[in-house]
C-alpha cells in the first residue's frame, strides 16, 4: 500500500514545482537563554531562527563550526538535539497607528489585555539610519512644557537630547511631562481643527524598569489623557536580557514608521544604561570578548546606531522627524564614566540633573551651566527667543555672583539687582511634576520678569505670583494668550497689551 | 573536557593536512590518528577530541542522507545521485535509509540543507499552521 502511495507522491511531486529548500541545524548546547547550534550553514547575521513550538531566536554569533543564537521567548522549551530552521527573515515588529494607546513588549505583542493588534505593516528592528542627503536641519520646536527647558535648553524635532543624572532626580518625569504636553497640544489642535499643526506622537520605551514604575507611568499618562497619542514598549527587569536588548530597536522601528510617513514622533529610551547592561549580559553569555568595565567592544556602536535613526527628513522624503530623548543614569554624578561619555558624544546636547539642586528644592533639578542643546534657538518660536534670549546669561551671571550673596547689603546696586533678578528666575523655573505649561503662558511669565514686573515681589511669593498671573491670563486674557500662540512672536502691539494686562493684574495682586 | 586554544589549533592543522583537493582523505585521517596514539604528545586527548569533531562536521557536510519509506529502485536512486552531484559537486557520500513514519515521499538532507517532500512534513506543517492560528 505504501509503495503505491509513494509512487503517486513522486508523480505528483514531479508534476508540481520543486520542493522548497530548508536549512536546518541541531541544538548542541542550551544555557542562559542562548543556544549553540551545529549545522545551519546558511544562517545570516540577525536572522530569525525557528526553534519549533512557537519559540524564535536571533542568530548573533556566526562561528566556523556553529551558530550562537539568543532565544526570544520561553527558552526552557528548547532541548539539546532539537532541530532549528532558518526563516530567511530579519526580526520585525508591527508598526502603524494601530499601536497608539497600546502597551506592547519588545516584539510588538500586546501585553495590556486589550486584544490583538492589527498592524498594517511590519518594520525590521535593525535598519540603517537615513543618510546625509535625506536629512534637513532641525527648526521645529518640541514643546516640553517645562519652562527651564523650553527657555534655555530648547529641544527641536529631529534632535537627540540626552537626559542624564543620578537616580531619583526627575529624569523620567521630564519625559512624561513632554509626552503629556504634546498630547494636550495634539488634542487642542484637533479640536480647533487646525490643519497646519503637525501632531507629535510619543513612544515610551521602558528598558529594565521595575514593573511598578512602568505601571505608575502608564497611570499618569492615562490620567492626563495622553495614551491615545502614545505607544508604550515594555521590557521590564523580569524580561530576558535579549528582550531588554531589543526593546529600544523595536521602539525605534515604530518611530521610524511615523518619520517615513511624513509625521513627527518622539521616543523616550528609559534608560540606556540598563540597555547597555543587558547587551553586556548577552555578549558575555555568547562568549564574546569583553572590554572596559566588561562591556563588549561594540557598546558604542550599539547606541550610536540606535540614536542615529532619530533624524529630520527633508521635503523630498516626507518632512517627517523622530526626536530621541535617551536617559542615562549616572552613579554619584560621574559623567566621565564609560557609557555616559559614549552617549554624550552621540547626542545633540544633554540636560544634566543634579541631586544637590533637587534637595535644595530646585525641581526640575536642571543644572543650567552644564546643560546644553546644540540646536539651541533654531528650535524656538520667535516669541520665546525674544523673552528667553538673555535668561541663560542672566542665570549664569547670577551663579557667578551667588557666592557674594551672603554679603547682601555691601554690594553695589547693579550687582544687587542681578542677584535679585537671578533669585526670581530660579524661583520661576521651579515647576511641579506632571504639570506642563503652555508655551504662551511661559512667554508671558518670562516677559513679565524681563520687563521688571516682578522686581518688587518678594522671592518667597514669586511662585504664588506666577500661579495667580497664569490664572488671570488664562481666564481673563485668553484672547491675548491665543494671539501669542498663533503669531508666535511678541509684536509691539502684543507687548503693549501684555503691559496693560500686567499692570491691571498687579493692582489686584495681594 | 576543556579543549585549550592550542589543542584546537593543532587539531585544525591536522585536519587541514588530511584534506586533499578539498575532500577528506580517509587514509590520511587513519594515519594521523595512529601517529597521535603512538607518540602521545602532551594534550593529545584534547587534540584528538577536537579533531574528531572537525572530521564529524566535515563528513556531515559532504553526506547526502536520502530517506524514503520503501527501498528505492536502482534507477530512482541513480537519478537522485545525479541531481545531487550536479548541485553539490562530486564526492558526496550517499546514505539511503528507510523510515516508514514518513508515510510517503522522499527526504534528502545534504549537510544542513533539507529537501523535504514527504507527506509527514506536509502534515507537520499543517499542524504547525493550525497551532499558530489558534
Amino acid at each position: 500500500m505504501s509503495s503505491i502511495l509513494q509512487e503517486i507522491e513522486m508523480q505528483i511531486a514531479g508534476a508540481k514545482t520543486a520542493v522548497l529548500r530548508q536549512n536546518i541545524g541541531i541544538v548542541r548546547e542550551v544555557y542562559d537563554g542562548v543556544a549553540k547550534i551545529e549545522g545551519l550553514a546558511d544562517a545570516m547575521y540577525n536572522e530569525m531562527l525557528d526553534f519549533g513550538d512557537g519559540v524564535m531566536g536571533l542568530a548573533l554569533n556566526l562561528e566556523e563550526t556553529e551558530v550562537g543564537a539568543v532565544i526570544l521567548g520561553d527558552y526552557l522549551r528548547v532541548r539539546e538535539g532539537q532541530q532549528v530552521r532558518t526563516t530567511g527573515r530579519l526580526l520585525s515588529v508591527p508598526v502603524g497607528k494601530a499601536l497608539l494607546g497600546r502597551v506592547v513588549d519588545a516584539l510588538g505583542r500586546p501585553i495590556d489585555g486589550k486584544g490583538p493588534i492589527t498592524a498594517e505593516t511590519t518594520y525590521p528592528v535593525e535598519r540603517i539610519a537615513p543618510g546625509v542627503i535625506k536629512r534637513r536641519s532641525v527648526n521645529q520646536p518640541v514643546q516640553t512644557g517645562i519652562m527651564a527647558i523650553d527657555a534655555m535648553i530648547p529641544i527641536g524635532r529631529g534632535q537627540r537630547e540626552l537626559i542624564i543624572g543620578d537616580r531619583a532626580t526627575g529624569k523620567t518625569t521630564i519625559c512624561i511631562d513632554t509626552i503629556i504636553n504634546n498630547a494636550r497640544l495634539n488634542r487642542e489642535a484637533e479640536e480647533r481643527g487646525e490643519r497646519d499643526y503637525r501632531p507629535l506622537y510619543s513612544i515610551y520605551v521602558a528598558i529594565g524598569q521595575k514593573q511598578s514604575n512602568v505601571a505608575r507611568v502608564i497611570t499618569e499618562l492615562e490620567k492626563a489623557g495622553a495614551m491615545p497619542y502614545t505607544i508604550v514598549v515594555v521590557a521590564a527587569a523580569s524580561d530576558s536580557a535579549a528582550n531588554q536588548y531589543l526593546a529600544p530597536f523595536a521602539g525605534c522601528a515604530m518611530g521610524e514608521w511615523f518619520m517615513d510617513n511624513g509625521m513627527d514622533a518622539l521616543i523616550v529610551y528609559d534608560d540606556l544604561s540598563k540597555h547597555a547592561v543587558a547587551y553586556r549580559q548577552v555578549s558575555l553569555v555568547l562568549k564574546r570578548p569583553s572590554g572596559r568595565e566588561a562591556y563588549p567592544g561594540d557598546v558604542f556602536y550599539l547606541h550610536s546606531r540606535l540614536l542615529e535613526r532619530a533624524a529630520r527628513l527633508n521635503e523630498k522624503h516626507g518632512n517627517g522627524s523622530l526626536t530621541a530623548l535617551p536617559i542615562i543614569e549616572t552613579q554619584a554624578g560621574d559623567v566621565t564614566a564609560y557609557i555616559p561619555t559614549n552617549v554624550i558624544s552621540i547626542t545633540d546636547g544633554q540636560i544634566y540633573l543634579e541631586t544637590d539642586l533637587f534637595y535644595q528644592g530646585v525641581r526640575p533639578a536642571i543644572s543650567v551651566g552644564i546643560s546644553v542643546s546644540r540646536v539651541g534657538s533654531a528650535a524656538q518660536i520667535k516669541a520665546m527667543k525674544q523673552v528667553a534670549g538673555r535668561v541663560k546669561l542672566d542665570l549664569a551671571q547670577f551663579r557667578e555672583l551667588a557666592a557674594f550673596a551672603q554679603f547682601g547689603s555691601e554690594l553695589d546696586a547693579r550687582t544687587q539687582a542681578q542677584l535679585e533678578r537671578g533669585k526670581r528666575i530660579v524661583e520661576l523655573f521651579k515647576q511641579p511634576p506632571y504639570n506642563p505649561l503652555p508655551v504662551e503662558v511661559q512667554v508671558a511669565v518670562l516677559w513679565a520678569v524681563q520687563n521688571n514686573f516682578m522686581d518688587d515681589v518678594p522671592v518667597e511669593k514669586i511662585k504664588d505670583f506666577q500661579n495667580k498671573l497664569t490664572e488671570f491670563l488664562t481666564l481673563r486674557r485668553s484672547a491675548l494668550l491665543a494671539q501669542i500662540r498663533v503669531e508666535k512672536a511678541v509684536t509691539d502691539a502684543l507687548a503693549a497689551e501684555l503691559k496693560s494686562a500686567l499692570e491691571q493684574f498687579k493692582q489686584t495682586y495681594r | 573536557m576543556k579543549i585549550s586554544k592550542q589543542a584546537r589549533r593543532s587539531a585544525k592543522q591536522l585536519f587541514k593536512s588530511c584534506l586533499r583537493d578539498g575532500q577528506l582523505d580517509d587514509q590520511n585521517v587513519r594515519r594521523a590518528v595512529q601517529a597521535l596514539l603512538e607518540s602521545k604528545p602532551r594534550g593529545y586527548l584534547a587534540v584528538l577530541t577536537h579533531f574528531r569533531r572537525l572530521i564529524k562536521l566535515e563528513v556531515q557536510r559532504r553526506t547526502a542522507l536520502v530517506e524514503t519509506v520503501v527501498e528505492l529502485k536502482p534507477a530512482q536512486a541513480q537519478r537522485i545521485r545525479n541531481s545531487l552531484e550536479k548541485l553539490y559537486g562530486p564526492g558526496l557520500r550517499f546514505v539511503f535509509t528507510q523510515r516508514p513514519e514518513l508515510i510517503g515521499g522522499v527526504r534528502v538532507q545534504v549537510g544542513s540543507d533539507v529537501y523535504d517532500g514527504t507527506v509527514r512534513a506536509r502534515l507537520d506543517a499543517l499542524k504547525a499552521a493550525f497551532a499558530s492560528h489558534e
